[in-house]
């Protein structure tokens, strides 16, 4: 037996064995993601976070700045000024999630868009993951990127399931899959994630990697930070948002 | 979800219209003399200097595998076109490595794309934007518009009067070009359609700023004028979006009596004609309706045709129609906006009608929420990206298809007005459009009818 011939054999059998091996529970793997990236104590000592990077439509050329601003318990606002597209915001208060553009104008949320919104809101998603997904389970093992993952069916109380693949070997979240809504449409999402560097203690992946469709997009994290005084009125909601929600309440 | 923003330009653009290879426009659209004799520099040396260079040859094929391969990613049926594409691989690849210039590789991946028998399928060479980058500012026009009619090249709309040019005088000959037998010439081609000779008449007409073009007319009697028009700076401001080069970007809006008039060449520089176009509206809220002249306009960002009809449909859950992707399917829906018109509204159309024009018309058509006026639409409307290859020439590819509202796909059958109305010179002499004539009585008999 030549040692090429040895060394399959020996990785067949160890796929044979690890393959044997029951899988975890979905929330052993939920909640070790949560501590090797910085743990429970070192998430729930903040109450606000701030987050800027770059975003990228490679195949169109297109670029542009994102800035993210999250608070506890579930308050987010986001800006993408995406140059000749100009400025894309998004918020969730109080329960209303909406969205203001050059393009469309502002409108409220609703639905499963909705509820994709306030559970991204949700500031202790990390080890709070439960409030957003109250099922979870092991799928079982899938590569990603030549990298052994567990594969993972978070399922929401309504809206779309979310797939999530965790690293075997070091816990973290490598790659996720979902069904983005909007009033355009349901569009498979899927997002790889990488470069993770840490904050104030607490790791994040700085590159993301999108593909929606035809479409990809690049996600450069570029600046985190935890409770820093945030711009006044950051979560309000927009004069003309909150018309709309006054006009649906018929005030 | 962000809303994915396409560019929808019929092949019409300025940028596109450069590099038509049927528009004879060397030596008179680019920039600057420097860059006319560098580019004639290299094209007289072509012969002496094809012999490729190994790595042009590389760049060539990986331009090639680039163009290939991302039509059998992305266009939005498995087999593009109906073809067996592996089988296009293997016929085209040994042909482009044996090209023997980047001309002939342009050429080859050209006659590839052309299989496919779609619009929005183009490929650009790299000198556009060379020149491009070198000096944007090469894209001068006489100051006036002009339509084809009747196999003759006339004067539509005077912007910037010069030298006593009237609306409705025939241009019989512009550069020592006789003009009417130039389009006699080109409507025997079945490839070019109306988008095309119009923009073929335009590229005779325009060069650099400050260049002047000797140039024949007929006068409203039919007596011959010559005139030296020296070309003007392009109306509006450049705008440009992602890979797509620079545009020139104009909006008007005015009264005609109490009916909203409004304008605009493309559908670009968003956040400008967004906002111009919204102020236009909300301006315009007690009008007796309001009219919206697409004519001549390629399209541009498609997603601007949704927000531009939530100005004008107050009931929410519509749409325009529903745009087909590999792997998703986007409804192209309309966000009403609180302030949203609800009067009568006209659009107008002609043949140079592309893309994202297409959409918004053919949507609001088939929503009952507009009447469209004028001839049928270029039947362009594929959304497409612009990339950069490899050997530097750009690509542009679609990867959608579109259906309308009402069902029908626009590509190859365009929006048929509901009130077919063709420009002609004697009213344009009287000092008539008669395609905004024929809106504006409608909206007077809704008025009354009200």
């Amino acid at each position: 037996m030549t040692i090429l011939t040895r060394l399959t054999v020996l990785g067949a059998l160890a796929g044979t064995f690890a393959a044997a091996q029951p899988l975890p529970k979905a929330e052993t793997i939920l909640d070790r993601y949560s501590e090797v990236t910085g743990g429970k104590a070192a998430y729930q000592k903040h109450t606000q976070e701030t987050m800027t990077g770059t975003i990228s439509f490679p195949a169109q050329g297109l670029g542009g700045k994102l800035t993210r601003y999250g608070a506890a318990p579930d308050q987010e606002y986001s800006a993408l000024e995406l140059g000749p597209i100009g400025k894309i915001e998004s918020g969730f208060t109080n329960g209303v999630a909406w969205e203001k553009s050059s393009i469309l104008g502002p409108r409220v949320k609703t639905g499963d868009e909705k509820d994709q919104a306030a559970r991204e809101a949700l500031f202790d998603s990390q080890v709070g993951w439960r409030k957003n997904f109250p099922k979870a389970e092991t799928l079982g093992s899938e590569s990603v990127n030549g990298e052994d993952c567990y594969k993972v069916l978070l399922t929401p109380p309504s809206g779309k399931p979310e797939t999530r693949f965790y690293s075997k070997k070091s816990g973290l979240l490598l790659k996720s899959t979902t069904t983005a809504v909007s009033p355009m449409g349901e569009v498979a999402v899927e997002v790889e994630v990488s470069d993770y560097k840490t904050f104030d203690g607490i790791l994040f992946p700085t590159h993301s990697k999108s593909k929606m469709g035809a479409q990809q997009m690049d996600m450069l994290i570029t600046g985190v930070s935890f409770d820093q005084p945030v711009p006044p009125g950051t979560f309000d909601l927009p004069p003309e948002i909150k018309a709309l929600v006054d006009k649906a309440a018929g005030k | 979800m962000r809303q994915p923003t396409w560019i929808t330009c019929g092949k019409s653009n300025r940028y596109i219209r450069i590099v038509q290879p049927t528009k004879s426009r060397a030596g008179t659209g680019f920039a600057s003399n420097h860059v006319r004799a560098v580019l004639a520099l290299i094209l007289s040396a072509s012969p002496i200097v094809a012999q490729l260079t190994t790595d042009q040859k590389q760049a060539n094929v990986a331009s090639f595998e680039t163009v290939w391969t991302t039509i059998r990613d992305k266009h939005w049926e498995t087999n593009p076109g109906g073809l067996d594409w592996q089988a296009i691989h293997a016929e085209y690849r040994p042909r482009i490595e044996a090209a023997a210039s980047s001309e002939a590789a342009r050429a080859i991946m050209r006659e590839m794309i052309g299989r496919l028998k779609q619009t929005h399928f183009a490929i650009f060479p790299a000198t556009v934007y060379q020149v491009l980058d070198a000096d944007g500012t090469g894209e001068g026009w006489p100051g006036f518009e002009t339509r084809v009619l009747d196999g003759r090249v006339i004067v539509f709309e005077v912007r910037e009067p010069q030298s006593n040019i009237k609306t409705g005088w025939e241009i019989v000959q512009a550069n020592g070009v006789n003009m009417a037998p130039l389009v006699a010439k080109l409507q025997t081609d079945p490839a070019i359609h109306e988008l095309q000779l119009e923009r073929a008449v335009a590229a005779r007409l325009s060069g650099q700023v400050g260049a002047v073009r000797p140039m024949v007319f007929a006068d409203q009697n039919n007596a011959r004028v010559s005139l030296d028009v020296k070309l003007q700076a392009p109306r509006g401001e450049f705008s440009g979006f992602g890979n797509l080069p620079p545009q020139p970007v104009w909006f008007e809006s005015k009264r005609l009596g109490n009916t909203g008039y409004i304008h605009f060449n493309i559908f670009l520089d968003l956040v400008h004609i967004m906002q111009q176009f919204g102020d236009a509206v909300q301006q315009c809220s007690h009008c007796d309706g309001i009219v919206i002249d697409l004519r001549g306009n390629p399209g541009g960002i498609g997603a601007m045709a949704m927000g531009m009809a939530g100005w004008l449909v107050k009931q929410p859950g519509e749409r325009l129609g529903v745009m087909y992707m590999r792997g998703a399917t986007l409804n192209f829906f309309i966000n009403p906006r609180a302030e949203a018109f609800d009067g009568p509204v006209a659009v107008l159309v002609d043949g140079s009608s592309a893309s994202t024009s297409e959409i918004f018309a053919g949507g609001l058509k088939d929503l009952g929420r507009a009447r469209i006026f004028g001839t049928r639409t270029a039947a362009a409307a594929l959304p497409s990206v612009i990339t950069r290859l490899p050997n530097g020439d750009g690509f542009q590819y679609a990867v959608a298809n579109y259906i309308s509202h009402g069902g029908k796909a626009l590509e190859g059958n365009g929006v048929v007005p509901d009130v077919d109305v063709k420009l002609t010179r004697e009213a344009l002499l009287a000092g008539h459009d008669t395609v905004v004539d024929a809106a504006l009585d409608w909206i007077r008999k809704q008025k009354v009818s009200k």
